[in-house]
């Protein structure tokens, strides 16, 4: 087992951290909620700490006089009904809300982040005994008992903010113990613990760091909601007594001069509004909420910009013929570019590659099913005798289903939790067949048994959460057949699936295939699955296709770097060859969109680059039955050389004087792989 | 599911006992004594021994306490020191009080809350900024603030509803509506301000989620996408918030009674702190804990009817 570093901790984020920190200002300070949070606390703070230093009034200075007065130049915020400065009051009355919060804030946290370490630690028996009593305290009318404790202690604010605090440490545990309970399952801490760190330093150094950021959420959010207790205590008249000046009561005094004057209303309530509205941004900022629709643009479809008809179509009988696709992030940069193939019916074409290498972003493109803000911006898909290429989603919706339909990764969440399967599948034969009811559950059920499934009717009553993962994708093939349409699209259909069910899926789409004469472009990393079920094959790297061919020619002869280094990475081995010693590795990661390089993409992890591999090349090689996006590749054919486990020797010099791609530390998004290991 | 139902109503049974024995303790901590209260501000030591001896305030505590508990279960919840009025038939007058203001204020938060949170995860970008600042602002600020601001513009200035008063529904239904529509009002601001967040992170996060894609992949069209499939999934985490709502709500009131004069719940919980009425404050609580266990229990059910993945094995 390997030991992780000890600091590993700074490493791991909590849920909410805001995503980068850059030259040392803390996230929360880059937003203007933020700012303001922090600069009107601080204010608040300072200025009601030093009232007493700088008020031009005292608190009980009456001029009667001058009651009720409006802001002027002697009495900037006005007077009270006894004509005593209201600036001077307000800001002398900030230090009891103020500090009675942060008591309060004190106790619920000292009470309950112990407690969440404790039964985060000890196991199922102290947690199980803390939580019902947590449960139990949660349950209680907070206010209303509040009241009975005002009640009986009297005005003593300081000891009945106390009480809310043991009263709200119960949601403070709730909160902490799923954060302890995340954190202590991460490996880091195993690693600490098998290190003989003691239970003691482990919380200190490890979980406590971690439950940083959500403790400062949630006691930004608690001290909001303590002002508004204690203002709502003095409000109700258990305040501190006359003439010492609190926010509530100041209101309620205000309340009844509504009629009088207004204006006593204004000057008070505004502070303590702000000071809330305040805390309540201070902790939205913290936990990076603000940020959630920076982007936030809505679903608008760019119209791609055709190109002109292509002189080369592949197969004139083809149903489908993609050419030059290029799909980009809106004003960002391009995620598959260039990418040209076609299909004819009843074929079936594989796209390969590692993760991140845009195959799931060109299948997708096809049904317009583009992630928000990634849309096609060149090329043209050519479907049957209609351009999909930018179309608006009201005509693609027409499309999707009927004619081109698609089953996806994961077959646990591509159903809706909500609904029945009997409903799932019915809503759409209804629509596209339209029948009735209960002709539409007669087909559904039909549709289940051509999938494989025996009891189509348990099936059909049952949830997506009471599936395996084989049933609940043969349930989504099911629902892509409800249109009978003529493409399917399979994006990695299997990956997240037993190898026994795999196989099981694969002859259920070659059946498919071979009974309906559907057409199937399968996207996958699998190797295996490709020569399994496809026909052709597209291998794709870095957003382009880089080898295409039959699946034949391809895969027992590959003539691309990149796909001999995928087979030579692929850990099964062919009946009767010998086992290789070491399993090949491709170097590197995959270079995400927006840093590719010039000239071949792949050259930074290539064994066999060279000097010209890094510039711009002009047309793409052809090469036997296909073609192949290298500039070398009848020399590495010539030489009969093959993707070695070691870096390549003298036989091709390696690419000397190469630079790896700079790596943005922008996400991907698909986890990029760091091997090229393919299972 | 039996023994769900068993461990909630266990849950439920244990929270109303913790809460008597709490209320209990706490007047039994405190300093003063019930017949200090009975006997008035002017009265003697003597007086006030002999006041407390009849309230067997001078028996064990675990005596005081199993009386207490079997003047519950038999619903007595004994005389107001102050007035002597019977406490059980006060709070019959003083519940429905309450809960209109609390039942009718969930109900407008959570059709406010859910449009304007809704119509923010689906527009997005300006629609959602203002949306959740303005929600950001409105549960930031005072119940009691707003509730004499809505006094003053909408009784005062425009003068459209009664500044004060509660009609029962049995009287007039319509002034009971138009008595309420300030208190409801007021606490609606901060509520729907939940409510529309709450919506709002739920309907962005459903719309984001795998299953919706398939919707869209079999050509489902986008407002059966957004307002039934989304919607629905969003509908768990509203529920429950709109349950924690209405018990905040419940407790809440107690600002909106003050200011509008209602005799509910809250202002009797008020009234008795102020005067050290403890068998009020028991009964307050008690009352007050009945209505948070009940609005959990059923809350339990509803989410297990939205939600198969609870509801089925």
């Amino acid at each position: 087992m390997t030991v992780l570093p000890l600091d590993a901790a700074d490493d791991v984020a909590t849920e909410p951290l805001p995503p980068t920190r850059r030259r040392g200002l803390p996230g929360f300070l880059r937003r203007p909620g933020g700012i303001f949070g922090a600069a009107w606390l601080t204010f608040i703070t300072v200025a009601s700490l030093t009232a007493p230093l700088w008020v031009p009034y005292e608190v009980d200075e009456q001029n009667t006089a001058n009651r009720l007065a409006l802001p002027s130049a002697e009495h900037w915020l006005g007077t009270d009904p006894l004509g005593r400065d209201l600036l001077s009051r307000i800001f002398t009355a900030g230090t009891l809300p103020l500090a009675s919060s942060a008591l309060m804030l004190v106790v619920a946290f000292g009470i309950g982040v112990p407690l969440a370490l404790l039964a985060a630690e000890r196991g199922r028996l102290t947690e199980r005994v803390i939580s019902r009593v947590s449960e139990v305290f949660l349950a209680l009318p907070l206010l209303i008992l509040l009241l009975a404790v005002v009640g009986v202690i009297g005005n003593k604010l300081y000891a009945v903010m106390a009480i809310v605090g043991l009263l709200i440490s119960a949601g403070v545990y709730r909160i902490m113990l799923g954060v302890a309970q995340s954190v202590r399952q991460r490996l880091y801490v195993d690693a600490a613990r098998v290190n003989g760190l003691g239970s003691v330093r482990v919380n200190l150094l490890h979980v406590l760091p971690s439950m940083a950021t959500v403790v400062a959420v949630q006691a930004a959010q608690l001290f909001g909601i303590g002002l508004l207790i204690v203002a709502g205590l003095a409000f109700l008249g258990f305040g501190p007594a006359e003439p010492e000046p609190s926010w509530g009561f100041m209101i309620q005094d205000a309340s009844s001069y509504i009629f009088q004057q207004p204006w006593l209303m204004v000057p008070t309530g505004i502070v303590l509004a702000l000071t809330v509205i305040a805390a309540n941004e201070l902790a939205d900022a913290i936990a990076g909420r603000a940020s959630a629709e920076k982007r936030g643009r809505r679903r608008r479809r760019r119209a791609a910009a055709p190109v002109a008809a292509p002189s080369i179509s592949a197969a004139p009988d083809a149903i489908l013929d993609v050419q030059g696709l290029t799909v980009s992030v809106d004003d960002g940069p391009a995620l598959v570019t260039d990418v040209s193939f076609s299909l004819r019916q009843g074929r079936v074409l594989g796209l390969v590659g590692e993760s991140g290498c845009g195959k799931t972003m060109t299948a997708r493109s096809l049904m317009g099913l583009l992630p928000d803000g990634v849309s096609v911006s060149g090329g043209s898909i050519r479907w049957q005798d209609r351009e999909l290429a930018g179309l608006s989603e009201k005509v693609l919706t027409a499309v999707r289903g009927r004619e081109i339909a698609l089953i996806s990764q994961e077959p646990m969440v591509a159903l809706d939790p909500m609904f029945s399967v009997a409903y799932q599948l019915t809503q759409p034969i209804r629509r596209f067949r339209e029948v009735g009811r209960g002709e539409a559950r007669q087909i559904a059920a039909q549709l289940l048994r051509q999938v494989g499934i025996v009891d189509a009717e348990r099936v059909l009553k049952s949830y997506p959460h009471q599936l395996s993962g084989g049933m609940a994708q043969r349930v989504c093939i099911a629902l892509a057949l409800t249109g009978q349409p003529k493409l399917l699209i399979a994006d990695e259909p299997t990956t997240a699936l037993d190898v026994t069910v795999q196989a099981e899926i694969l002859s259920l789409l070659r059946a498919l295939v071979r009974d309906t004469g559907l057409s199937i472009i399968i996207v996958s990393h699998d190797l295996g699955v490709v020569a399994d079920i496809c026909d052709d094959v597209r291998v794709m790297y870095a957003g382009q296709i880089v080898e295409d061919g039959t699946t034949a020619a391809v895969l027992d002869d590959p003539a691309h770097p990149y796909t001999m280094a995928l087979l030579g990475a692929n850990p099964h081995v062919p009946e009767g060859e010998p086992v290789p010693v070491r399993l090949a590795s491709i170097p590197g990661t995959v270079p995400p969109p927006g840093s590719w390089p010039t000239g071949c993409r792949f050259a930074a992890r290539c064994q066999f680059a060279q000097e010209k591999c890094t510039v711009p090349f002009p047309a793409l090689p052809a090469h036997g039955d296909g073609s192949v996006l290298c500039i070398r590749v009848d020399e590495i054919h010539a030489a009969g050389v093959n993707w070695g486990a070691e870096r390549a020797g003298a036989e091709v010099s390696p690419g000397a004087g190469l630079t790896a791609a700079p790596i943005a530390d922008e996400p991907a998004d698909e986890p990029v792989q760091t091997a090229g290991v393919i299972r | 599911m039996l023994g769900y139902v068993a461990r909630r109503l266990a849950l439920a049974i244990g929270t109303v006992f913790a809460a008597v024995l709490i209320t209990f303790l706490l007047v039994h901590i405190g300093e003063g004594s019930p017949g200090a209260v009975k006997a008035g501000p002017g009265a003697t030591p003597e007086q006030i021994d002999a006041e407390n001896e009849a309230l067997g305030w001078n028996q064990p505590l675990f005596v005081q306490f199993g009386q207490l508990l079997g003047q519950l279960l038999r619903l007595d919840l004994g005389e107001s020191l102050i007035n002597g009025r019977d406490i059980a038939a006060d709070m019959a007058d003083r519940v429905p009080v309450t809960a209109s203001i609390a039942l009718l204020a969930t109900l407008a938060s959570g059709v406010v809350g859910i449009l304007l949170g809704v119509l923010a995860a689906v527009r997005r970008g300006g629609v959602a900024k203002t949306v959740n600042t303005g929600a950001g602002i409105a549960l930031s600020l005072p119940a009691f603030w707003v509730a004499i601001l809505f006094v003053y513009v909408l009784s005062i200035q425009l003068n459209l509803f009664p500044a004060t008063g509660y009609v029962p529904f049995s009287e007039d239904p319509a002034a009971w509506l138009n008595s309420l529509v300030l208190p409801v009002l007021t606490l609606t601001v901060g509520g729907a301000a939940i409510i529309a967040r709450t919506a709002y992170v739920g309907m962005r996060e459903a719309l984001g989620q795998e299953h919706i894609r398939t919707l869209r992949a079999v050509g489902t069209p986008e407002w059966r996408i957004r307002y039934l499939h989304a919607l629905r999934f969003a509908s768990v985490p509203v529920v429950s918030v709109l349950g924690i709502q209405f018990i905040a709500l419940f407790g809440g009131s107690v600002f909106v009674e003050t200011v509008f004069a209602m005799a509910g719940l809250g202002q009797s919980a008020q009234s008795a702190a102020l005067s050290h009425d403890f068998p009020v404050l028991i009964s307050v609580v008690v009352v007050a804990t009945v209505v948070v266990v009940v609005t959990n229990l059923l809350l339990d059910l509803l989410i297990a009817a939205l939600d198969p993945k609870v509801r089925t094995p």
